[in-house]
């Protein structure tokens, strides 16, 4: 066979037989998935025996459980499951390398988020979080996302504010945490100090971070339209004897606007003629609304 | 006649591998392993089997990797470096056959040394299951001495019959043994995380950066699509559909390697 | 098979590190032919190319240019190698192997298999003069001498039509040596061709049939050993040798004395311009009272030749008396 021949011959064979090969086993794991492969990806159960046995190579096996949990919380929002292994990747993460900011940070808020978007676990978010500041003392800002938590994913207003007085009180805070707290203690679940709040999430390094400020304030946006929306409502009862509007449209033209009202995601608000109440239409991305705000 | 050369090429390689002393030193340190996972099934109860089942399949996977690389790397690299290669293709030997004849010849080690370890680990789970009371016998996943355990150990060689080839394909056209070795152990680790490689795109901003890494999740061989260690132990079934398509991806990736180590072989010169 | 070896131009670059540009030319248009039959010699000094062009043609290495055939087959043909025999400068084999292992194991390449193979590996031992139990120990423990001896027997191993021997004598004890050239000898004496390639050309005189020259990887000379030693310019001629050399006996012996050499124990060597016969020399040299030491007729020998060769730096193929290629 002469030179030329064999070098195409060989090259050949090479690009199909990957091809082929690639093929095969993407048919494989299409076709079959084995049980158990859950339990593979915790191969080492206990983070203490991961600790152990990696040594020098906990920080690459942080990286790699820490691709993993993206990618865990990628497919189960993707295919709605229900987030089972987010917390013991993002354990073992933070297990393996202490230092790991943005395991902490952006574990938090997705284990906060509630269903489909999360597992809606606030507990399991401070959790963590706490165990950043373990191991992180100076980070007034684990201090803070644990404020935000409390303050936004639950009722309790209380434990939000202490947090934020923590935050405050640690070297390197900024100044604006302390209104914060202030503002929290006192009104409780005031809209303005959430935004002021959300504007500095917002400027944040981490890119899911101003996601999710980005997503809260839309949030924010349209209860305060649910919020006009009933006075609206209320001042058509009043001019009609206690009756509702049919729709939405009816209610807008009676009051003398020309346009259906688009919340932030420009999906048109919800009405129910029957109880004559206004909400965030179901099939709007904003949803779930916060648990802690409601129209007033 | 060329069976019978490249048959004489493979039983060359198997004489020269098993009196290489580097072998025994694999052995012994495969025997301490197995000696090890024995002990400390004496000290946990229960998942005793299971630690010796789990311990006797990493150590038969990690011999296999330790035969392959340290000595089959050598294979072609050493004849080169020490030039007793020139001799050996003055005869009428074409070169793809020198190719063909080595890898036999090294995966018929592997393979001697796979089973040996095999039929030691099987006596020493029969050991346990003899030696262990009903009722414990009954905690157990799987049986002690279960034949499924084969479905990994098959893999396990695959899978060292697909390192072997991408160990002698470096081996062809490195000049040095110390490169050879580099370069595999690099394909090894990286075939290991390439299923994590591949998915890189899903994590990743930058699209080129994503393609790259992407693309070399799926050229390096998915040494980690061999693994059905966990499975077998805890007796959780494996479908024979499953191991045969494990299969014809190994087949096909070793004739990838195989007529890659060809084609560099066929066309190097030997000053 | 009347030619066992033929090359055309035959032309090998080697690339020299990776920042030079230009290459170095080991061979420059090499173009020669053995015939069947005898021994040829490659002679040349070390660096010429003797060894780049046995190894192209064995299919060690590639031709830049130009085309070689071996046993009317290209390099590296398993046909021919069949019935080739190589022995490669300085070999080395695999040394946990003993020789008769190393024998049955190439033997076993060749086709030859259990019984047959060792009855060969024995008979080609016997014949390189390896004793019995050397021959079973692993290679590592034997002396260079002993291993240039396996590589001749593996060279032998499959009864060649045609033996390759790259520096055969080197590491070899002056016993060895002589034992070399009697196998050679003896290879020859049994129909076979025998090509080696040396520096040392005392050996190439005692066993050529014909030579080819190289020099900075060309071919200067091919030829006959008569031939080319009759082409030279000592000619017909004698040299007469004397214990002294009384004082201005030369310039009356005048012209027909070329020239007169010192040479060891105060001697001195004659040399007759051509057609000068010695006789008168001689009874004038004793007239004047020197004492004869020898009369010879002079010879031109291959070192001559050789050193003529190297002198003028030839077209490729130029200076060739009989068989070489214009």
């Amino acid at each position: 066979m002469s030179a030329r021949l064999r070098t195409i011959a060989v090259l050949g064979v090479v690009g199909i037989g990957l091809a082929l090969s690639a093929l095969t086993l993407h048919a494989r794991d299409e076709r079959y998935t084995l049980p158990g492969t859950s339990e593979h990806l915790m191969y080492l159960r206990s983070d203490r025996a991961a600790s152990r046995v990696m040594l020098s190579f906990k920080a690459i096996a942080a990286d790699v459980y820490w691709i993993r949990a993206i990618q865990h919380y990628g497919r189960e929002r993707k295919e709605g499951g229900r987030f089972d292994l987010l917390q013991p990747l993002l354990d073992l993460t933070t297990t393996l390398d202490p230092r790991f900011n943005i395991a902490y940070r952006f574990g938090a808020i997705f284990l906060s988020m509630d269903p489909p978007n999360g597992p809606g676990r606030a507990d399991q978010a401070i959790a963590l979080l706490k165990k950043g500041l373990d191991a992180n003392p100076a980070r007034w800002q684990y201090a803070h996302d644990i404020g935000f938590i409390y303050y936004w994913y639950t009722t309790d207003k209380d434990s939000a504010a202490q947090w934020f007085e923590q935050a405050a009180r640690m070297p390197g805070a900024p100044s604006w945490i302390r209104p914060l707290a202030a503002t929290t203690l006192v009104e409780g679940g005031n809209r303005a100090g959430a935004r002021a709040m959300l504007f500095e999430l917002r400027n944040s390094e981490e890119k899911y971070v101003r996601d999710a400020a980005e997503r809260s304030l839309s949030q924010l946006t349209a209860l305060d339209d649910l919020d006009a929306l009933n006075l609206l409502l209320a001042q058509y009862a009043a001019r009609h004897d206690g009756t509702y509007p049919a729709s939405l449209i009816e209610l807008m033209h009676a009051s003398g606007y020309p346009q259906l009202p688009l919340d932030p995601a420009r999906v048109p608000y919800a009405y129910d003629p029957a109880s004559h109440t206004v909400s965030v239409s179901p099939q709007s991305p904003l949803n779930p609304m916060p648990k802690g705000f409601r129209p007033k | 006649m060329t069976l019978r050369r490249i048959g004489t090429v493979a039983l060359h390689v198997f004489k020269e591998t098993v009196r290489d002393r580097v072998l025994y030193a694999i052995a012994a340190f495969a025997l301490l392993l197995v000696a090890a996972s024995v002990l400390i099934g004496q000290i946990t109860a229960g998942q005793d089997v299971k630690i010796i089942k789990d311990l006797g399949l990493a150590t038969i996977e990690l011999a296999g990797i330790l035969i392959t690389v340290f000595i089959g790397v050598g294979l072609v690299a050493r004849e080169i470096e020490r030039r007793s290669i020139f001799s050996l293709l003055a005869k009428p030997l074409p070169r793809w056959e020198f190719v063909v004849g080595k890898y036999a010849g090294l995966v018929l080690t592997v393979a001697v040394n796979i089973a040996a370890m095999t039929v030691a680990l099987y006596l020493m789970l029969a050991w346990m299951n003899w030696t262990s009371p009903v009722n414990v016998q009954r905690s157990w996943d799987a049986p002690a001495v279960d034949p499924r355990l084969l479905i990994s150990v098959l893999l396990i060689f695959a899978e060292m019959a697909l390192l072997t080839a991408i160990a002698l394909f470096f081996s062809t056209f490195s000049s040095s043994a110390l490169w050879s070795v580099v370069f595999t152990l690099g394909f090894f680790v990286a075939g290991l995380e390439s299923e994590d490689l591949r998915n890189f795109g899903n994590i990743v901003d930058a699209p080129f950066m994503a393609h790259i890494v992407s693309a070399i999740g799926w050229i390096v061989p998915a040494f980690s699509a061999f693994d059905v260690k966990i499975q077998v132990v805890h007796g959780i079934h494996v479908p024979a559909g499953y191991v045969m398509h494990t299969l014809l991806y190994a087949v096909l990736y070793i004739i990838v390697a195989i007529a890659a180590a060809i084609g560099v072989f066929s066309r190097r010169e030997f000053k | 098979m009347a030619t066992v070896v033929r090359t055309d131009h035959l032309t090998k670059d080697f690339s020299t590190g990776f920042w030079r540009p230009r290459p170095l030319r080991a061979l420059d248009g090499l173009s020669f032919d053995i015939p069947a039959g005898g021994v040829f010699g490659l002679l040349g000094p070390n660096g010429a190319g003797k060894s780049t062009t046995l190894k192209l043609l064995v299919g060690l290495l590639w031709p830049t240019s130009g085309r070689a055939e071996i046993l009317g087959r290209p390099p590296g043909d398993a046909h021919a190698h069949q019935r080739l025999g190589f022995l490669p400068e300085n070999p080395t084999f695999y040394d946990h192997l003993s020789a008769v292992e190393l024998l049955v194991y190439f033997g076993g390449l060749f086709g030859l298999r259990g019984a047959d193979a060792r009855a060969r590996a024995a008979r080609v031992l016997d014949l390189v003069g390896l004793d019995e139990p050397s021959r079973r120990r692993p290679l590592r423990t034997y002396s260079k001498g002993m291993v240039q001896r396996v590589g001749l027997a593996q060279a032998l191993v499959n009864d060649p039509e045609f033996v390759m021997l790259d520096e055969p004598m080197s590491g070899l004890d002056p016993v060895g040596r002589r034992e070399i050239r009697e196998l050679i000898l003896r290879l020859r004496d049994e129909g076979r061709t025998v090509l080696f390639s040396s520096h040392i050309l005392s050996d190439a005189e005692l066993l050529c049939s014909r030579v080819g020259i190289i020099a900075h990887g060309r071919l200067v000379a091919t030829g006959s050993v008569a031939d080319l030693a009759s082409a030279g310019d000592r000619g017909q001629g004698w040299e007469v040798v004397v214990s002294s050399l009384p004082a201005g006996i030369v310039d009356r012996l005048g012209p027909r004395v070329r020239r007169s050499t010192a040479i060891a124990d105060g001697r001195y060597s004659l040399e007759l311009a051509a057609d000068v016969r010695p006789e008168p020399i001689v009874a004038e040299l004793s007239a004047a009272g020197a004492m004869l030491v020898s009369v010879a007729p002079l010879r031109t020998t291959l070192e001559d030749v050789f050193l003529k060769a190297l002198g003028t730096p030839a077209d490729p193929g130029s200076r060739t008396s009989d068989g070489g290629r214009p």
